[in-house]
């Protein structure tokens, strides 16, 4: 007698939640796909290009977006946060709580009228807040579901009972003020976590001046501004005058392999500095870019072949030492002191933008999403896993891939979600 | 939940008793956001264009300086307390510039505090007011240091105070011109120059979240006691008066009175009380002296000639005053010593307060007259 199978639950919609959701729901399973924020893509989709190939990353991630979206056998629970686990390996209660979008998903046609009229303006957190946004939003371009959210810390009518101008506009009647949160209940046989992770604040390394002087971003900053449907439309240009970026300096390790930080190495800077620096020469031939490292770790397929490639024929200068400090001069250009190794000479270096090569670290609130599900985390807080079963956490038939397990690449994630979504089939199938 | 305010009410509520500012804060949130249902009318009046654009929104309502509806939220925000709201420190300085010292109406200040932070790309713009006629002004947006001083040349030097001399309060309408350029480059931002009502509006719009005061980084505020409408009546009226032709003014200012600086170099000094019947009935249900809501206020009060009092009130006010101060853009007034400055400042202070004070119990006397003491729009 054939038992039907039964369901996995997969938290984190991001490029490792993703392919854990597309390949279960291949496999037959029914998949409930969490994702906290109002569209699924994660980090990946904040990215411009990928290492080694510079594929354009939202143009890899969306068939897989839009494969999520469709499949038959996947639910997408978008806005929603895991809140309570019970119950043990194959036979999981959970309970989710989905929030009020407050736009009707199967009517909005996503056609932007009512952002075009909504009066507020905040911060957009997916361009790391580099331009603002309405309080009615897509949360990007691409996002799936392509509907608008209403953010209800901001909107005047949720806030102050004024407004509702978006509702007037809406052509389509999507604007449901009358939404509310809602608890969901789901009967899983196995869980995967695919939370990812969050960039390390660099204001905890007060010597490289982030926040303090304008031309010193992180790299997911960078990431957006060198985007196309990013804040600057793919300008590189600085934040502080506009001029066009042409002496970037990247700054490696900023927070990893650092005992007052992160001890551990974040294993993707090198490569995505890399990457961020051919971008910058593909964008301006002008540009000329130097990597301050530690040591260069090029250790996944064909990245040491993408080093060579930057260093010869994007003109990257590699420069081994640790930043010491970064000041700035008076046009704001910041100035980077360091001590170059291989000659033990101190100098210094004045560039247009520097770029802070920031630890990946666990997402800050992961410590309670572990409460919740009765699993350990190691001593950085990612999700404790053994090495000889190195996607299953502490507690049976809860699976983890991604960066909420490691920093870890894209193509690393992807391959280890496949692993968890079997991990995973294998304990519902039993 | 109870009905939102409109424009309607705020016709009634406001418009209706004489008490508009004219500031144009719902002309420019309702034009900014392209809802297109309001517009500048006779007399600078704020009025719909169409009423069947208006959304019933009530934002303008809520955004104007005259209701009360937010002004509990706004003291809270920037820890207003009496007499002159919240402020770190008083100092009186003047610009080092001798250019702008040649066209300014006090210590060049306001100038160097743009300049500073154009010069450093703090602000892409400031919108200051202009000159266009001996009565008439228009608010620009200055995108240069030399603008600035272009500007500074005519509108700081006709009266620091007295923005706005012919009622012409467009400050807002040139930042909804550019508005959509700025808008879609990052990183805009911009400084604004204003008096207590056009600030206290901003600051609402900020409170409130709402376009196009997202733009707006600092706020420069203006001691005011009143502003002037001179029409054709008012000025037939003040001529006759102090016996002066209007068009020989060249100068006019606010210390402990009026002071009218005319082109044969003679100053006449006018009691306030002579001159209020010449000031915007608006300007009577105003509680705010010192604009106390601006990230800095400044003034001639309580200054010898040639500076500028200057009340650091938010903490991005005061930040960009020490780095002006320390690029050398401005410099303070010296003492002989730390006794003498104390006196100074507490003799500055207490001018400010005194002033301060007069103009709250004026509004309150105001209000009581307009609406029985109650606050316009204040929930019950």
């Amino acid at each position: 007698m054939e038992e039907k199978p039964k369901a996995v639950l997969v938290i984190g919609g991001g490029i490792a939640g993703i392919q854990a959701a597309l390949d279960l729901g291949d496999m037959g399973m029914k998949v409930h796909l969490v994702e906290r924020k109002p569209s699924i893509g994660g980090r990946m989709a904040q990215l411009d290009k990928t290492f080694p190939t510079n594929d354009c990353s939202i143009c890899i991630l969306a068939p897989k977006l839009a494969d999520c979206f469709r499949h038959p056998n996947i639910t997408l629970h978008t806005l929603s946060e895991v809140k309570n686990v019970t119950g043990q390996m194959g036979d999981f209660s959970v309970k989710l709580l989905e929030y009020a979008r407050f736009v009707d998903e199967e009517k909005c046609v996503n056609c932007g009228d009512c952002v075009a009229k909504c009066p507020v303006k905040v911060p957009d957190e997916f361009d790391m807040e580099l331009r603002k946004r309405e309080a009615i939003y897509p949360y990007y371009l691409q996002g799936v579901p392509a509907v608008m959210t209403i953010d209800r810390e901001n909107c005047l009518y949720l806030t102050r009972g004024v407004c509702r101008i978006c509702e007037k506009f809406c052509t389509s009647e999507a604007i449901d003020f009358e939404q509310k949160d809602a608890d969901a209940m789901l009967n899983v046989g196995a869980i995967i976590v695919a939370t990812g992770f969050d960039p390390y604040d660099p204001s905890g390394i007060p010597q490289y001046g982030y926040k303090r002087y304008r031309n010193v971003i992180i790299s997911l900053e960078y990431e957006r501004l060198i985007c196309a449907s990013g804040p600057t439309g793919g300008h590189l240009t600085r934040p502080s005058d506009n001029r066009p970026a042409e002496r970037i300096a990247f700054v490696q390790c900023v927070g990893s392999r650092d005992f007052k930080n992160n001890p551990y190495c974040s294993s993707v800077c090198c490569m995505h500095a890399t990457k961020e620096a051919m971008l910058a020469r593909e964008h301006n031939p002008k540009v000329k870019s130097c990597i301050f490292y530690i040591d260069l770790r090029a250790a996944g397929k064909g990245f040491q072949e993408y080093v060579a490639r930057g260093e010869q024929e994007y003109n990257i200068s590699y420069i081994r030492g640790r930043v010491a400090k970064i000041t700035e001069d008076r046009d704001e250009n910041p100035i980077v002191w360091y001590e170059e190794t291989q000659s033990s000479k101190t100098n210094k270096m004045t560039v247009d933008l520097a770029v802070l090569a920031t630890s990946l670290m666990p997402r800050r609130d992961v410590k309670e999403l572990a409460k919740v599900l009765g699993v350990e985390l190691d001593e950085y807080n990612f999700f404790k896993t053994d090495p000889l079963n190195p996607l299953d956490t502490t507690r049976p038939g809860i699976f983890v891939c991604g960066c909420c397990r490691e920093p870890t690449d894209i193509p690393e994630s992807v391959a280890q979600a496949s692993g968890a979504a079997e991990r995973a089939a294998e304990t519902v199938m039993r | 939940m109870e009905e939102t305010k409109t424009f309607k009410d705020l016709t009634k509520e406001v418009i209706e008793r004489g008490i508009c500012g004219k500031c144009g804060g719902c002309i420019s949130f309702c034009s900014a956001g392209e809802l297109n249902a309001l517009e500048m009318g006779e007399n600078d009046l704020p009025r719909y264009i169409n009423e069947d654009n208006c959304q019933k929104c009530g934002i303008c309502y809520l955004i104007c300086p005259q209701t009360d509806t937010l002004n509990a939220e706004l003291q809270e925000k920037f820890g207003w307390k009496p007499p002159t709201g919240y402020y770190q420190r008083i100092t009186s300085a003047q610009t080092t510039n001798k250019e702008i010292m040649t066209v300014c109406t006090d210590g060049g200040v306001v100038t160097s505090l743009l300049s500073y932070l154009m010069e450093r790309n703090l602000i892409n713009g400031a919108v200051v007011s202009k000159k266009i006629g001996r009565f008439a002004r228009k608010a620009i947006i200055a995108r240069t240091p030399g603008e600035l001083i272009e500007a500074a040349g005519s509108a700081f030097s006709g009266s620091l105070h007295l923005e706005e001399l012919g009622g012409k309060y467009t400050t807002y309408t040139p930042i909804l011109s550019t508005v959509k350029s700025l808008e879609k480059s990052y990183l805009r931002d911009i400084a604004v120059v204003g008096t207590p009502c056009q600030i206290n509006a901003i600051r609402k719009m900020q409170c409130l979240g709402v376009l196009p005061a997202h733009l707006i980084k600092y706020t420069i505020g203006l001691f005011c006691i009143e502003n002037f409408s001179f029409d054709d009546f008012a000025r037939g009226r003040l001529e006759k008066k102090l016996d002066i032709n209007l068009e020989d003014i060249v100068k006019l200012n606010i210390k402990d009175d009026f002071i009218i600086t005319l082109t044969n170099g003679v100053a006449i000094h006018v009691p306030l009380e002579e001159i209020h019947e010449v000031a915007r009935p608006a300007c009577f249900t105003c509680h705010d002296f010192s604009n106390e809501y601006a990230d800095i206020s400044v003034g001639g009060l309580g200054s010898p000639d040639g500076y500028t009092t200057t009340v650091l009130r938010t903490k991005v006010g005061a930040a960009v005053y020490d780095e002006t101060l320390r690029k050398g853009y401005i410099r303070e007034r010296t003492f002989e010593d730390v006794e003498e400055s104390r006196l100074d400042k507490a003799r500055m202070l207490a001018k400010i307060v005194s002033f301060a004070r007069m103009k709250r119990m004026r509004a309150k006397e105001r209000l009581l007259e307009l609406t029985g003491g109650e606050a316009i729009g204040r929930k019950a």
